[in-house]
């Protein structure tokens, strides 16, 4: 069914797409746990869930506007030793969440990092100040 | 077997003419806003849920004394669906004739209401006037009657309860999806 339902699910996850890969888990429960303890019901569920992913996934694919609704977009937290202070306080982001993915790319201090942008799955990219021209 | 190609375009936006990032932070700031709004509805449902606005708090429970003070009826005011809740009727000892009270309720305490099990066991219910008599053995002391319900559906659903040759109680009870 995961294989069905597409390649995107995996390192490229974006919050949508994590709640779809539980929801299909947890549907699979319901022929196990609920009241109607059917296989046609936990198959029907789930495949409805996996019609609703591919209809999603290909509005996105067309339209920018929804993409951004669904996804969200990056947002920078820190460019070129300036912290994006509105961003990072709206996002709910420390400077330690920014400087644990810098640790990450084998940074030793934030005065290192070019670019610090938060991404639509919720990662944190560093881009090495001496990247950044 | 050749497969469809068509030209790179440098269409993601860019910061400081270098990093293609694709931020839209006109979205972003519409989207905050959106989210506080959301937020403030989320922690007025979670303050409505703990006062019980959703059943099982304080704004559900309800006490109603009959008219003429035979019975006082305990019971949820707000209910949730397929969730067991218990429906208390106190009866007082003017209710007992021979032995035996007997409490007549209406029909909707069955069907939408979802009525499981009576404690303690009637002696015998019998359908009467689009509802149920039920008949206990009782002393002389004040008794209760307990209705197990769990609400088969969601709505307003009203309910009477009435101790024949008085005033019938009205209640209203508001089942939650």
């Amino acid at each position: 069914m995961v294989r069905i339902v597409g390649r995107r699910p995996g390192k490229q996850m974006t919050p949508f797409e994590f709640v779809l890969i539980f929801f299909i888990g947890g549907l699979t429960l319901t022929s196990m746990v609920n009241n109607d303890r059917s296989f046609s019901n936990a198959l029907v569920q789930i495949v409805t869930v996996a019609c609703l992913h591919f209809l999603i996934a290909a509005v996105k694919v067309r339209s920018v506007w929804f993409t951004l609704l669904i996804d969200g977009t990056p947002v920078v937290l820190l460019e070129k030793k300036q912290w994006m202070s509105e961003n990072m306080l709206e996002m709910r982001i420390a400077d330690d969440d920014v400087m644990a993915a810098a640790r990450d790319k084998g940074l030793l201090s934030l005065d290192q990092i070019g670019y610090a942008v938060l991404e639509r799955n919720g990662e944190i990219s560093v881009i090495p100040l001496e990247e950044a021209s | 077997m050749s497969t469809a190609t068509s030209p790179v375009r440098d269409s993601v936006s860019k910061v400081n003419d270098e990093l293609a990032v694709g931020a839209d932070l006109n979205f972003q700031r519409r989207w905050w806003v959106f989210e506080r709004c959301v937020w403030v509805l989320f922690f007025l449902i979670v303050i409505a849920d703990l006062l019980g606005c959703f059943g099982r708090g304080y704004f559900s429970h309800a006490e109603i004394k009959g008219p003429d003070g035979v019975t006082d009826i305990k019971y949820e005011r707000i209910e949730r669906f397929s969730t067991p809740s218990i429906l208390t009727v106190n009866v007082g000892p003017s209710a007992v004739h021979q032995g035996q009270i007997k409490l007549w309720a209406s029909g909707s305490l069955v069907k939408p209401l979802g009525n499981q099990r009576v404690i303690p066991e009637p002696l015998s219910s019998v359908l009467e006037n689009g509802g149920i008599l039920y008949t206990f053995s009782a002393s002389a002391r004040p008794s209760s009657v307990e209705f197990a319900l769990e609400p088969a559906t969601f709505g307003v659903f009203p309910l009477t309860l009435q101790v024949p040759g008085t005033e019938p109680v009205n209640l209203q009870i508001y089942v939650m999806p």
